[in-house]
């Protein structure tokens, strides 16, 4: 039973923290809401985990104390969050839907590759005003490109990119595999150690795609025309094509990758296998650098390092750069400027900082210590040859198309030449009815 | 009382017992047939009339036209995707079906015989069924993992047999996934046929026993007739959620490796949310309307008339 000094206790206690809470709100993140709970204004801004709701708790704390000091010089404002799940493509093509219907989140993070899209849909809202011109002109090209318009103003604030590497375990391969043919050696040597040999995604998932995508650029490939129409299937580019899909069909008849490559849809699997010591070859992203520091122990951890990404000759190389922007889909101007003081004050510098996410600005690898590191200078090297995406409407439905044709080769369900031919087909299709 | 006030008295006398027999029932239906309109009947005819334009994801002109009727089905992988859902629902409804009969005809004996254990398996059968689409397919995504660590290739390596290309051989990932949608639905038939064989008047199996029927003989003379209707308005409910199945393989397969596991329900989301094809989403959806309507109305022929229940 309790005693009555606890009973008193108890309800100090729940009096004490009636009284304190509501003073500590102002400060806080309270549930999906930063800023105090009666502000006036309300800014919806729509995330990915790049923001309060990370899974690692100290991005988490680092990106709550950004959002509380950005509401902070900001009075009369508070910010709601809006969690987007995994499923990125779905995210994107339902916030397209609702910001057609006028119901889409006024602020919110677009995946790069769709940016173009939401662009042609005329959902997006100028950011030109609100960012000076020097700051838009530190802007590495591709990114400046894939954010203006064809009226010249710039629709969104391209905060981070990234891009694909080939990772490995140099106590089995010492040497960075720079060729196609090398890849195959280092993998089949590995695969002599008991390892599963070079893994890399080939499921149903955009990461097949655009991992995949940097062995037909190192070629000079181009999968659409200036107009966005497919143009991988003709010609030159059909052989080009053809030579970077049979690269992997090689890995895998030959025994370099294992088969259940087909299966991967998810650069997670490659943390796994290199913490399981499985495999001691992957191509992944280099965001994975950090993961594979906080889940390898510190003597497994550095063993690994990464190099570009082969090609079909030294000197052809290429790598895919993807990355995220902050855009406004709100007609209110009050709101678009806070969504870009938003992009501006929390993720132009502060989260790449955070996060160690390449920034898309030269000066900021000088501004913040992090990015001086050996290893992030070597990414910011291989950005030299980066290509983004096309912008090109029928991207994504090529982008299916190539991770059908994927399975199909990879298992050895169909010929080389026909799935690509299929995959052109229907992309061709597709190209027709948007 | 004069004759005018006499006269209009009677027939007002006359009508107040025949309105209080027959109330006015529209009031009390309005607000479901409001509600049923406005979130049911509503999407399913902008779902119709979207088959009947040109909408995208990205805007644009939509108008009117049958083109996209016709372009649609006629699209060469359809025919294939079909296949694959055909397969898909076929292996897993029986299996749904012959597997949920099983273990209610075992919990229905085990609480006869007042054996223990018996609720502990209607509950672990409940359990798989409550998971979520995509966090089931994740879950056995983890077991067929064919990477040397995967959850059942290590078992089978425990025991010294080969690993099993449980995903990434085409012959044999749709029935890894179809395995998944069993472990997953069973509890569904389980339930539907536990409350069944509840129902079935036990003077029936008491005249078998005089009769000397054995085991078989009662479950194919007396169970499976006293039945029929249960498994018939079962097997509609599992056709139809079986096609409209989508989330356990999004997460499992993602449909491939190419196009092996891609059922028309998962042909349709990537139709609209990778292609940004509304109308030709909307065109996919009424193929699986048509589809579902025209299983159940099979099923239903084979439904028990009036005169033979």
């Amino acid at each position: 039973m309790m005693t009555r000094s606890a009973c008193r206790l108890s309800l100090a206690a729940v009096l004490a923290a009636s009284v304190a809470l509501p003073a500590m709100a102002q400060n806080t993140i309270t549930g999906d809401t930063v800023g105090p709970a009666n502000a006036p204004k309300t800014l919806t801004f729509r995330m990915t985990t790049d923001g309060p709701r990370n899974n690692d708790p100290d991005v988490a704390e680092g990106y709550g104390k950004l959002f509380r000091e950005y509401v902070a010089r900001h009075p009369g404002w508070k910010v709601e969050l809006q969690m987007m799940s995994g499923d990125i493509g779905q995210e994107q093509a339902r916030m397209l839907e609702q910001a057609k219907s006028g119901n889409a989140p006024d602020c919110a993070a677009v995946d790069s590759f769709v940016l173009p899209l939401f662009k042609k849909a005329g959902v997006l809202q100028s950011f030109s005003p609100y960012f000076k011109k020097e700051e838009i002109e530190q802007l590495f090209p591709f990114i400046r490109e894939g954010i203006t318009g064809t009226d010249g103003q710039i629709y969104a604030w391209w905060w981070s990119t990234d891009l694909r590497v080939l990772y490995r375990n140099k106590k089995v391969i010492a040497e960075a595999p720079q060729t196609w043919d090398d890849t195959r050696k280092a993998a089949l040597a590995s695969v002599k150690e008991g390892m599963e040999g070079i893994l890399f995604n080939g499921g149903r998932f955009e990461g097949t795609t655009f991992d995949w995508l940097a062995n037909f650029w190192a070629q000079g490939g181009k999968l659409v025309d200036d107009a966005g129409k497919p143009i991988f299937g003709e010609g030159e580019n059909r052989a080009k094509f053809i030579k970077a899909v049979n690269y992997y069909r090689d890995l895998v008849e030959s025994g370099a990758a294992p088969k259940r490559v087909a299966t991967i849809g998810n650069y997670d699997d490659f943390n796994a296998a290199a913490a399981a010591g499985t495999t001691a070859l992957f191509v992944g992203g280099n965001w994975q650098l950090a993961q594979l520091k906080s889940t390898l122990e510190a003597e497994d951890f550095a063993n690994w390092t990464f190099s570009m990404l082969p090609g079909p000759t030294g000197a052809e190389r290429s790598t895919g750069t993807g990355g995220w922007t902050v855009a406004s889909l709100s007609k209110d101007p009050a709101k678009v400027e806070m969504c870009a003081n938003l992009a501006r004050e929390i993720y132009m510098g502060p989260a790449n900082a955070l996060q160690e996410q390449l920034p898309t600005r030269a000066d900021l690898y000088d501004k913040y210590p992090v990015f001086a590191t050996e290893a992030n200078k070597a990414f910011a090297a291989a950005l030299k040859v980066g290509q983004a995406r096309p912008g090109a409407p029928v991207y994504p439905e090529i982008s299916n198309q190539i991770q059908i044709m994927m399975g199909k080769v990879l298992t050895g369900s169909q010929p080389t030449e026909a799935a690509v031919d299929d995959a052109f087909k229907a992309s061709m299709d597709a190209f027709k009815r948007l | 009382m004069p004759p005018a006030i006499a006269s209009s008295a009677v027939p007002r006398a006359a009508a107040l017992p025949n309105r209080r027999q027959r109330p006015r029932v529209a009031p009390w239906l309005m607000p479901l047939i409001l509600v049923l309109g406005l979130f049911y009947l509503y999407p399913v005819l902008d779902v119709f009339r979207l088959a009947l334009t040109r909408a995208t994801l990205l805007g644009g002109d939509e108008g009117y036209t049958v083109s996209t009727l016709t372009q649609t089905l006629a699209r060469p992988e359809l025919p294939g995707i079909l296949g694959v859902t055909a397969l898909f629902t076929l292996a897993s409804v029986f299996s749904q079906q012959l597997l949920g009969l099983a273990i209610a005809l075992v919990v229905v004996r085990g609480e006869k015989r007042r054996l223990f254990g018996t609720t502990i398996v209607r509950t672990t059968a409940l359990i798989a069924w409550v998971v979520p689409g995509i966090a089931g397919g994740i879950i056995w995504k983890m077991l067929f993992n064919e990477a040397p660590f995967g959850g059942l290739n290590s078992i089978l390596r425990l025991m010294g047999a080969a690993p099993v290309q449980w995903l990434s051989d085409p012959d044999l990932v749709m029935w890894s996934v179809v395995i998944s949608n069993v472990w997953r639905g069973t509890a569904f038939s389980m339930v539907v046929m536990y409350a069944a064989l509840k129902a079935i008047d036990p003077v029936l199996y008491e005249a078998a026993a005089v009769d000397g029927a054995s085991a078989p003989q009662r479950l194919m003379h007396v169970t499976l007739p006293q039945l029929r209707s249960a498994i018939l308005v079962n097997m509609i409910l599992i056709t139809i959620q079986t096609l409209n199945t989508f989330d356990a393989i999004i997460s499992l397969t993602g449909g491939g490796p190419g196009r092996s596991t891609e059922v028309l329900s998962l042909y349709t989301f990537n139709v609209v949310f990778r292609n940004y094809d509304l109308a030709g989403g909307a065109v996919l959806s009424i193929l699986m309307l048509v589809i579902s309507l025209g299983l159940a109305l099979v099923y239903a022929a084979f439904l028990p008339k009036g005169e033979d229940r």
